[in-house]
């Protein structure tokens, strides 16, 4: 269902050169084309809006159970999400970790390959941003610093995913269980360094890396508490979706992600494209980890980025690895992590609540998404 | 010294009963070619099953058999989305997993302080009298013991039950499966639904053995080590009851050492396991052994939707 | 293709909901005050119609947090008329400012943040609302204290000394057992405490330590137990958020416990010494009426407030004592209570550290404020080190 089957080989021309990919076309339009609208689509939509119907009564049925008038709760959840700047900037500040690490996932995926490190490589990126703090924070002006942290934030997510590249092309490991391992080793690094060497010396004792500087952190935009971090990211989606739809780059890693045994007869380097969009990826989740650095909570801390990872690993699937619509399901998971807020505050649901939402809708959306491929 | 290899040798064995568990279910389940990243969820609404149950009845055994039914049904709606609708494992396994941890906070709360009966330990009449071993292995609660039994089994049923055949296929090769007329789907999801029931029976010997008391995200962690455990170890049982030993001594290891004043980084320690299921990937990766289910590998190198 | 462009449309209109949401004053892009934050000359907290409350773990949690949330049940019965919100599971950054932003755009203008680490989140909010009172459980504001702001806690090492004693005189492995989360000064000051209460009866008396680096982690809780009761321990205490399962598993091994955030007799009838446990309800109703009526400004919460014996109404207080401590026990430790509510101090010197530095000299009584601040290293007596740094 998945990959599109192979033609026949002879249809493979000989000898075709990495620059010049274009006979192989048909290979590529599974992955790529959308579905023009027709009928189908519509009974797509409708599914959908059962599927969301059903997670939203459902939800509705397990507030009951806890004494809590449903109707009441959704009303204020919206209300105080949208209404109030502060909720509804979190929503902004919530996504663009989540969204890099989305993206993270989504050009890997056009390869082919699944990147479930995206939790690891934001740490990775987070850990590598403080280091170059702490290495260069007094000497240099502070953008300048700032810049090199985003450049060995990239870097150091880049060469965490290149592991598992790196261990995908030497000995053939697969990638999505040594992306999940070197989850746990990234946590661990972090944790190894904020109870030791990084440890803020002024600080309150708790395990934590000392503040960045003010001159090292992102600019807010205007007066609200929203990092420009959104914007680094909603750019980052906008060019993905342009490298990977209009560069050869882009069309060969389809063709890899398509069919890599065909791709391979037909010349192109196929490990070198694994790579490099690994490395894209990493590089992307590193930035993801910066800009929440850099953004948002100014210190490395336990459970920094915790989980943000696996949201953006849920939101590239909720996008189909599609760029800009995974760009808008990282929004669309954090409006709704953030409407939890009002869950507790205006509903006393205890905090964990809003997960059984996320899960609800996002497992609807499975449903149906996977359900409108079936009619198709 | 000798006290402190006997200290974690001991706690190995306690502290990964419930990996063990997960693990084992785990290794059904991704033989059967489904893999399930919600192990971690099947534990939790096992363990706060179990208690919930055992505060309630005042029995153990009837929360032990609670966290089963708990953690299969959990595993049979993420069997629903994978098997019936196709959905993608690893994603649905993580949804699986923000569904639990939602549940259990909304319906556990009232259970914090409540009380059980724990499974206590239970030494083992000459066995446990033997220097080193007897300590190890027999001086342990019954739900330890039963794991002793429970991973010779499954290795009976994978590798020599016409039933593991049949799941083993379902995992390898299965549309030669469908050829001779078996339905894969049955076998799936019974294969999943036996994952689910030994990830909450691991959760309730968290609960209701182990730390004896209910918290909300009390598992912290333990699932997803589970899942790496059985990477480690390729899954076979065998090697899956190394590896969670293995991984529950690191988990001693730093109180152990604490308890004796010998302040350590233990972060350095934790990291250690998952780096040698790495080097062991590699090392079986070489040997050309090891390989996954082919169903399995194709969950593993699907990343199209 | 058209979904393709009605992503491209949706994104296009979150950009300029963006544009929307800072479109109010693009001038500058310091972090000064954003929000409402309605007429900065009322004194804050004044006229609130609601009172906010954060705490870092769940409600129910048998511990720091349950107490927590049982004084904020206890400010909505003293003001009925009050809206009391709470939030749980609030982590120690980011999160928490919106958290308690959210609670102020529901009318709150006092806020309770009751976590050590809630501290930078809590500052920034009371910086953007001047109208708003923000008190702070537990840490410390370092230099000029903002007339809105606040810190509040008891002087939990007192009573923690206090069972110290009690653990000293059970003791016959002269063993004591601590685990403890995370070496800040609060947990510090109460291995000390509990160190030193020991000894004053027992001079052979050690205490044995064991970090989780985990407010709650049930398991790891066991681990360090029986890590601890391996070593010979015979009386364990602890300072985690969830307590239960330590406290089983003392009582289980026929050790005894002391108990901390909560009575937890019922859970180990036998190896129950004493204990300390949380009562806050007539502080935080206090701080509320101060604030209502218009007086937090410049009033004693409006600092680094610490409350003990000596100034009466700690809402540390001891817990009741189990079936083995004798009267002669009880007495010894009623003495130490009345010295140490008068002229006293558990840190009364001479205090040395396991280095054999002087924290405090002979004949020197520490003031309450220099405590916390000089508790950093371990006393003599105390086996194990803190997590380097």
């Amino acid at each position: 269902m998945t990959a599109p089957t192979a033609p026949p080989a002879s249809s493979d021309p000989p000898g075709v050169d990495d620059e010049a990919p274009i006979d192989l076309t048909d290979h590529v339009a599974p992955v790529v084309a959308d579905e023009p609208p027709t009928p189908r689509s519509w009974k797509g939509a409708g599914r959908w809006a059962v599927a969301m119907s059903l997670a939203i009564v459902i939800f509705g049925g397990l507030m009951l159970m806890k004494g809590v008038n449903p109707v009441e709760a959704y009303r204020s959840m919206i209300q105080s999400t949208f209404s109030n700047s502060d909720a509804f900037g979190g929503i902004f500040v919530r996504a663009t970790p989540i969204m890099l690490a989305a993206l993270a996932v989504s050009v890997p995926a056009r390869a082919g390959l699944i990147n479930v490190g995206g939790e690891g490589q934001l740490i990775i990126g987070g850990v590598a941003g403080a280091g170059v703090s702490l290495a260069a924070g007094g000497s240099l002006p502070a953008p300048v610093v700032l810049l090199l942290m985003a450049l060995g934030a990239m870097a150091a997510g880049a060469a965490w995913s290149g592991i598992a590249a790196g261990l995908r092309l030497g000995f053939g490991i697969n990638e999505a269980v040594t992306t999940l391992l070197l989850n746990y080793v990234a946590v661990d690094v972090m944790l190894y360094l904020i109870y030791a060497s990084w440890k803020d010396k002024n600080g309150s004792g708790q395990p934590a890396s000392a503040p960045l500087p003010v001159g090292q952190r992102l600019a807010l935009l205007g007066t609200s508490r929203v990092h420009i971090g959104i914007i680094i990211a909603l750019v980052a989606a906008v060019i993905c979706w342009l490298v990977l739809r209009r560069t050869s780059w882009g069309f060969r890693l389809s063709v890899v992600g398509g069919n890599p045994e065909a791709a391979r007869r037909s010349g192109l380097r196929v490990n070198s494209l694994v790579l490099s969009a690994m490395l894209v990826g990493g590089a992307l989740a590193g930035l993801g980890g910066l800009t929440q650095l850099a953004g948002a909570e100014f210190k490395l801390r336990p459970g920094f980025c915790a989980t943000y990872g696996y949201l953006g690993f849920l939101a590239s699937w909720l996008g189909r690895h599609r760029p800009l619509q995974v760009a808008v399901a990282a929004l669309v998971l954090s409006a709704i992590a953030i409407g939890g807020d009002s869950l507790q505050i205006d509903s006393n649901l205890p905090g964990a609540t809003v997960n059984i939402l996320i899960a609800l809708v996002l497992l609807a959306a499975f449903a149906a998404q996977r359900g409108a491929k079936e009619s198709s | 010294m000798s006290s402190l290899a006997l200290e974690v040798l001991t706690g190995a064995v306690t502290g990964g009963t419930a990996i063990l568990y997960a693990a084992s279910g785990e290794t059904i389940s991704e033989r059967a070619g489904v893999v399930n990243l919600g192990t971690e969820g099947n534990m939790l609404v096992g363990a706060l099953a179990a208690y919930a149950v055992a505060s309630q009845t005042g029995n153990p055994w009837a929360g032990v058999a609670a966290a089963g039914v708990a953690g299969g049904l959990l595993a049979f709606v993420f069997a629903w989305f994978v098997i019936d609708r196709k959905a993608n494992q690893l994603a649905t396994g993580l949804l699986v997993l923000f569904l639990a941890l939602g549940l259990t906070s909304l319906f556990g709360g009232s259970y914090v302080g409540a009380q059980v009966k724990a499974l206590t330990a239970w030494k083992i009449p000459l066995l446990s009298k033997i220097p080193w071993v007897g300590t190890i292995l027999f001086n342990h609660d019954p739900l330890t013991y039963l794991s002793f039994v429970l991973v010779p089994a499954i290795w009976w049923l994978l590798f020599r039950s016409r039933w593991g055949v049949l799941l083993r296929a379902a995992g390898e090769r299965s549309e030669v499966l469908s050829t001779y007329g078996h339905r894969v789907a049955p076998l799936r999801y019974l294969a999943v639904v036996a994952g689910g029931v030994l990830g909450g029976i691991g959760g309730a010997h968290i609960s209701i053995a182990y730390a004896n008391a209910w918290f909300e995200n009390m598992i912290q962690g333990r699932g997803f080590i589970a899942v790496a455990v059985v990477i480690f170890a390729a899954r076979q049982p065998f090697r899956v009851m190394a590896g969670a030993w293995l991984f529950g001594a690191a988990l001693a290891l730093s109180p152990a050492l604490q308890a004796r004043g010998y302040g350590i980084n233990q972060f350095a320690l934790d990291a250690l396991p998952y780096l040698l299921t790495i080097v062991v990937l590699v090392v079986l990766g070489r040997r050309g052994v090891a390989e996954a289910p082919e169903e399995l590998k194709k969950v593993f190198e699907t990343a199209g939707n | 293709m058209p979904k393709r462009r009605s992503s491209l449309l949706a994104l296009v209109l979150a950009l300029s909901l963006i544009a929307a949401a800072c479109g109010k004053n693009t001038g500058s892009t310091a972090a000064s005050g954003g929000g409402g934050g309605g007429g900065a000359s009322s004194a804050p907290g004044k006229g609130s119609t609601a009172v906010g409350f954060i705490f870092v773990g769940p409600k129910s949690d048998f511990g720091y947090n349950q107490a927590a949330y049982d004084g904020a049940k206890a400010v909505e019965k003293a003001y009925p008329d009050l809206k009391v919100l709470t939030a749980e599971n609030v982590p120690e950054d980011d999160n928490a400012t919106r958290v308690m932003e959210g609670m102020i755009a529901k009318g709150a203008k006092i806020i309770f943040a009751t976590s050590y680490g809630h501290l930078d989140a809590a500052m920034k909010v009371a910086a953007a609302h001047p109208d708003v009172a923000v008190v702070q459980q537990g840490n410390f504001i370092k230099g000029t204290i903002p007339a809105n702001a606040g810190t509040y806690f008891g002087t939990v090492y007192e009573p923690v000394y206090l069972a110290g004693i009690a653990a000293g005189k059970a003791t016959k492995s002269n063993k004591l057992g601590y685990v403890y989360a995370f070496p800040i000064p609060q947990t510090i000051s109460n291995i000390n405490a509990f160190t030193l209460g020991a000894q004053s009866v027992n001079p052979k008396a050690q205490t044995l330590v064991v970090n989780t680096s985990n407010w709650c982690d049930p398991s790891k809780q066991a681990d360090a137990a029986k890590s601890l009761l391996s070593q010979g321990v015979d009386v364990i205490t602890q300072h985690q958020d969830c307590t239960g399962t330590i406290t089983k598993a003392a009582e289980a091994a026929g050790a005894m416990v002391v108990g901390y955030h909560a009575d937890a007799s019922s859970l180990a009838p036998k190896g129950w010494l004493t204990g300390s446990e949380w009562a806050w309800a007539d502080l935080y109703t206090d701080i509320v009426k101060t604030a209502l009526a218009g007086s937090f400004t410049g009033s004693k919460y409006n600092a680094n407030f610490r409350v003990g014996f000596k100034d009466g109404k700690n809402p540390f207080v001891q817990s009741k004592y189990g079936p083995s401590v004798d009267a002669a026990t009880q007495a010894l430790i009623a003495k130490a209570k009345t010295l140490i509510s008068t002229t006293g101090s558990p840190f009364a010197g001479p205090v040395i550290a396991q280095d054999g530095t002087v924290l405090w000299a002979k004949g020197v009584v520490p003031a309450y404020a220099e405590i916390e601040t000089k508790n950093t290293v371990f006393v003599k007596g105390v086996v194990g080190q803190i997590p380097k740094s």
